[in-house]
């Protein structure tokens, strides 16, 4: 029967679209990725707010600004926390600790883009630039972008600083108002970056001085081609970098901001590393034979913090038995799977502040829920914890955290509404202090306590953003500026002792924990390190 | 002739106006102020604020701030995005071109299978591969399309390694924006390694045009099957196979073109599900598309982006239908009476 | 003993007994009518069925495979998730949820669907010609979208959500009602009534309304597919139901974290999606089917 014929094309049609399917996954088999051109595809997990980190604490803009787009005066050495030269090829400073004077390195040139070609070399011009835009509040650049400096406010150095001077083209001079221990730390940082004045200068002829943090030019191994928001950043290799690197021709940023879908892409080699790995996921990565897994103690604080300026939580008791409601160490096993280590204050066992002997509160819902009582926090009470929407180092799921704190806080008889957004609305919005609770933490950009301190919980830290708890004591902030006048670490340890029991006493926030630091990625990249002191560096990482 | 084009066309301005006015009131309905909403600029002083309200007419009458930003629409300022704070026309322009690639290989790739099989499924109505036909298609089109997303991810792209599972081409690639179609845009590029880029791109295709074309391919060949067996169950062909026709001739003069007339108007109306589906399946694999793009502004309440999107959308979806309408009246035999107005 | 026929008695099957006479003839339709009930009774009898309480998280069992792998636990059938929820509690819940909301959306969508499309059916005129033209035009517009635009006025949560996809659903019932009403407002009998001098609303609801049921069915399980994926899809993208909430799309989301330890937090809430759509559909088909050819044999 002729209708017969018509089962037979059907059935050889749908053999050819299968394998017309088959012959385009057939051929590179391997992964599906390979044949591309040389480049690294790193993915990253939000977007940037700028690129310059000097305006934004967030990891996000450190990590694709810092050292790829940029340089700075000193650095760390990773492993050892030693300071070394960068920008600055040697230093001095004077016996009372109030002048140090830097020797600038020669023959250091910036990046040339389609939008701006560099007529000169790196000198002492631009080193003032960069210092006098955050310090000097008349400053033509200072309010450009904001005008909100929220590291280097929250560390007090405009106040630091009385004077900087251009001793000659190579050589500048800073003036401090008191003797700084720390002042060196913080030049390493990744904040202290150095712009270029001469394209300050361009800008602000056209006047679009704005295009310096969105179109950023610097000395740094990478150089800024384009941005698509939540899509990518693609870095270009800056080709007369003046210190030595690898070959790698392109940087991109893959904004991936699911953490399972940033692995699963490491799993097919869509992207050659990946930011902030989930815990749950440690175990799969540390099996398989293509991927590596690189795992260190961090200098990182994950906690609880409480808006203190919000009643009822300007009541350090009624914060006290919320802290009290909640059983950290169930926390540490269901976030973050036992890679981290119980916090009992905001400093990491790594520190040499940290104390051992500290006597923290611990989960006793009954005695919570009797102080709340007491307090007038009647049951139903009803409150809201906001929980960051991406990874950070301190705490890989705040969602998740969040849902487990409200079901303790529910035995207590408090109800608790978990708000979050995207991450850049989530900061815009926590600035405005619209929280009455938030679960965020620190991770310390160089490895002096100051650096945990003083941005967490001083006043001058709450304008500056950092202080998430909003708290404001006195004698808090003397302790911490006590501790900077002496150079011993015991005598410095004292003071912070006393500051560590002054939290437990008042508790703005509850320390939840302090964790592993990993970074993950395919076997065939070399070069990539965890840095302990900040943001990831690119400039030694090549691919096979 | 001229009659029906011209209702078409009434008919698309009338819509795209209510759609516009639509557009408009939503900068009202949105949480916020409704000049931030409709500009997507956010001014930093009241100063500033007072000189955009008067660019955009806001003292005036509702319908004269209306009438503005139609004005405005046409100039081609949609307005800024919160988030990025660039012009959407342009963001749009780039996402709905990525959109309409992805929905037009899947709709092709569904007729490519879904009608042959159809065809075969009608012809051979209550036999096996009928019924194994009708099975594997209540299958495919019962499957939450994100969910077959997930699978043939986990299958084709983690455990098997064969296919990428997210963007539209290797992200080292640097293609030049020209149309919007990448495939076309890697053709027109003046790049050293076209083939390796063209390749890669393919590749980045399969995915997420399998998920949008498997649940559209099952709807495909239902209609088809269905309008199939309606015409070969039809007196003509009856009468042509009295007159001595063999089955293919019958087949080949008659019954195709007419079993396809009637299943057009149907697929076109299917246009909507598969662009929820392609919305829904753009997210997952990151494709860069319109409806990812929409659907990252609403979880950054980014509302000049929402409505922008809207628009845009709807403009795309209802121009569209219409214009496949105008087309169908067209070449159908049966539809070109003249129409009086209630019939 | 069986009852004696003495007498030979016409039995004239009415159309209803003849569609069901039809539908059990497709063993898979009736198949998917008792799975269809079995939903119903989840809906029902849910809480009652489901072993632990679909929020309770058990600290100390994370992430326990079902039963049928050699790590499993008897306690947890369908195993647990990332917090220490039992799967099959929270997959009885979800169902009840993406089924009972689906069921109470298409009946609230039907009434309004049909209270409208009467309306626009019944009047005649230029203004009911641009009605219809819109209506149809704005049906084109995507369910998704429609749903996205409602969200970002109302915010995001369940609520908002069932509001968003009943908006969505409505027009279909509108425009098939109307189509309906139209065709049958050229019939004779209506006709008659016409002549007898019966008011429109008398026409409608005695001549037009009983001989709608039947598609109205039809179009019902057509709605309650759409329903039950937008609202699994709004949930997945977390646009409707919010965690810890279990329905089925939310939970396939956050299973997605976990995806390569747990497999089954995403296979299980899938796969009862997947049953769900499959008996509607079904159901949906054979009646279909059964009502095209009841008259036929």
């Amino acid at each position: 029967m002729s209708a017969q014929l018509q089962a037979y094309p059907a059935l050889s049609y749908s053999l050819l679209i299968m394998s017309l399917l088959f012959a385009v996954a057939g051929c590179g088999q391997s992964t599906p990725e390979s044949a591309q051109p040389n480049g690294i595809i790193y993915c990253s997990e939000g977007n940037p707010t700028s690129f310059n980190p000097q305006l934004d604490t967030s990891g996000t803009t450190v990590d694709v600004s810092s050292h790829q787009i940029y340089d700075r005066l000193l650095d760390f050495n990773p492993l050892t926390g030693e300071i070394l030269p960068g920008l600055a090829s040697s230093w001095l400073t004077s016996k009372d600790g109030l002048t140090y004077t830097f020797q600038l390195r020669k023959d250091v040139e910036f990046h040339s883009t389609s939008y701006f070609t560099p007529t000169r070399q790196f000198t002492a011009d631009d080193v003032l630039f960069s210092f006098d835009r955050w310090r000097l509040k008349n400053h033509p650049y200072h309010p450009v972008s904001g005008g909100q400096y929220p590291y280097i406010s929250s560390l007090g150095l405009h106040h630091l600083i009385s004077n900087i001077e251009r001793v000659n083209g190579y050589r500048v001079e800073i003036t401090l108002v008191q003797p700084d221990s720390s002042f060196l730390a913080n030049l390493a940082t990744d904040f202290a970056i150095i712009l270029s004045a001469e394209y300050a200068q361009q800008l602000f002829q056209h006047n679009k001085q704005g295009l310096i943090d969105l179109h950023p030019i610097g000395t740094g191994p990478y150089k800024f081609d384009s941005f698509r928001q939540d899509r990518f950043i693609r870095l270009k290799q800056h080709p007369h970098y003046w210190r030595e690197r690898s070959s790698t021709q392109q940087l991109i940023f893959d904004i991936t901001p699911s953490s399972s879908l940033r692995l699963a892409k490491l799993m097919t080699g869509e992207c050659d590393a990946i930011a902030y790995p989930a815990h749950s996921q440690l175990n799969i990565i540390r099996k398989r034979q293509d991927l590596i897994l690189d795992e260190e103690p961090g200098l990182n604080v994950g906690f609880w913090a409480f808006n203190t300026t919000k009643p009822p939580f300007d009541n350090p008791q009624v914060r006290k038995a919320l802290a009290m409601a909640v059983d950290k160490n169930a926390l540490l096993e269901a976030i973050y799977y036992g890679s981290a280590i119980p916090a009992t204050s905001i400093v990491p066992p790594t520190s040499w502040a940290f104390q051992p002997d500290l006597k923290s509160i611990n989960y006793n819902p009954v005695a919570a829920a009797r102080l709340l009582r007491e307090n007038d926090i009647e049951e139903g009470f009803v409150m809201n914890i906001w929980a960051m929407p991406v990874e950070r180092p301190y705490n890989p799921n705040a969602m998740k955290m969040a849902e487990l704190i409200q079901r303790y806080l529910r035995d207590v008889g408090v109800r608790a509404n978990i708000v979050s957004y995207e991450w850049v609305t989530f900061r815009a919005r926590l600035n405005q202090g619209l929280h009455d609770s938030v679960l965020i933490g620190w991770s310390a950009d160089n490895g002096d306590p100051d650096n945990f301190y003083r941005p967490l919980l001083t006043c001058e830290a709450i304008a500056s953003g950092t202080n998430r708890a909003r708290w404001c004591s006195k004698e808090y902030d003397d302790l911490i500026s006590q501790a900077l006048q002496y150079t011993s670490q015991a005598e410095r340890a004292y003071f912070y002792n006393r500051a560590n029991e002054l939290v437990i006493e008042k508790m703005p926030l509850m320390p939840i924990a302090h964790a592993f630091r990993y970074q993950a990625y395919r076997e065939n990249i070399s070069g990539l390190q965890i840095n302990p002191y900040g943001g990831i560096q690119f400039r030694d990482v090549s691919k096979r | 002739m001229g009659k029906i084009f011209l209702r078409h066309l009434s008919l698309l301005v009338l819509t795209l106006s209510v759609l516009s006015l639509f557009s408009f009131s939503l900068a009202f309905l949105f949480p916020g102020d409704p000049l931030t909403n409709l500009t997507g600029v956010r001014a930093e002083n009241q100063e500033a604020y007072s000189h955009l309200a008067a660019s955009y007419h806001i003292n005036g009458s509702l319908f004269s701030q209306y009438w503005h930003y139609l004005g405005q629409l046409f100039v081609g300022n949609w307005g800024i995005s919160f988030s990025s704070g660039l012009p959407l026309a342009e963001e749009i322009n780039r996402s709905l071109a990525a959109s309409i690639e992805l929905s037009a290989y899947a709709l092709v790739f569904a007729f490519i299978i879904g009608l042959p099989l159809g065809f075969v499924a009608g012809l051979k109505h209550h036999k096996i591969i009928d019924y194994s036909l009708l099975s594997a298609s209540v299958i495919g089109y019962s499957i939450p399309v994100f969910w077959l997303a997930l699978i043939l991810i986990l299958i084709f792209s983690l455990q098997l390694g064969w296919f990428p599972l997210s963007g539209r081409i290797g992200l080292l690639f640097d293609i030049p924006y020209k149309s919007g179609f990448i495939l076309l845009d890697i053709l027109l590029s003046d790049l050293p390694n076209k083939s390796d880029a063209f390749y890669n791109a393919l590749r980045h295709l399969v995915l997420p045009t399998l998920s949008i074309a498997i649940v559209t391919s099952t709807i495909v060949l239902r209609t088809s099957r269905r309008s199939v067996i309606e015409v070969m169950n039809s007196d003509y062909i009856q009468a042509a196979y009295a007159r001595g026709l063999s089955s293919r001739q019958v087949l080949l003069k008659h019954g195709v073109k007419n079993a396809l007339i009637p299943i057009l108007p149907l697929l076109v109306m299917q246009f909507t599900t598969l662009l929820t589906n392609a919305m829904i399946v753009e997210t997952i694999f990151s494709w860069p598309g319109i409806g990812n793009a929409l659907i990252q502004a609403i979880y950054q309440r980014d509302f000049p982006a929402i409505r922008a999107g809207m628009l845009a959308v709807s403009v795309l979806v209802l121009t569209f239908i219409i214009s496949m309408d105008l087309m169908i009246r067209l070449i159908d035999p049966i539809r070109r009476r003249p129409e009086n107005a209630t019939a | 003993m069986p009852r004696l026929k003495l007498y030979q008695e016409e039995f004239y099957p009415s159309p209803l007994q003849n569609t069901w006479k039809e539908f059990t003839e497709n063993h898979a339709a009736v198949a998917s009518l008792y799975c269809v009930l079995f939903f119903i009774i989840l809906v029902i009898f849910g809480p009652l069925l489901a072993p632990f309480d679909p929020l309770q998280q058990h600290i100390d069992s994370l992430l326990v495979p079902p039963t049928w792998d050699s790590n499993g636990n008897i306690l947890y059938l369908f195993g647990t998730d990332g917090l220490g929820r039992d799967m099959l509690s929270r997959i009885i819940y979800g169902c009840r949820m993406t089924f009972g909301i689906s069921l109470l959306l298409v009946v609230l969508s039907l009434f309004i669907g049909v209270a409208l499309g009467a309306i626009a059916g019944m009047s005649s005129g230029l203004r009911s010609s641009f009605l219809n033209h819109l209506l149809d035009s704005l049906m084109a517009i995507p369910t998704l979208l429609i749903a996205i635009i409602i969200i970002a006025i109302l915010g995001t949560g369940l609520v908002n959500s069932m509001w968003a996809i009943s908006l969505a659903l409505i027009p279909q019932f509108v425009h098939q009602t109307r189509d309906l009403v139209r065709n049958k407002l050229k019939k004779e009998y209506v006709l008659a009534a016409q002549l007898d001098g019966a008011s429109k609303s008398h026409i409608f609801f005695n001549s037009i309304l009983p001989n709608m049921g039947e598609m109205l069915v039809v179009q019902a399980t057509l709605a309650m597919s759409t329903a039950i994926l937008d609202i699994s899809a709004l949930g997945f993208l977390n646009l409707g139901a919010q965690a810890p909430s279990p329905e089925l799309g939310a939970m396939l989301s956050e299973g997605l974290d976990v995806a390569y330890l747990a497999p089954w937090n995403i296979a299980l809430p899938g796969a009862a999606i997947f049953l769900m759509m499959v008996s509607i559909n079904l159901v949906g088909d054979g009646l279909r089917s059964a009502l095209r050819y009841r008259l036929l044999r």
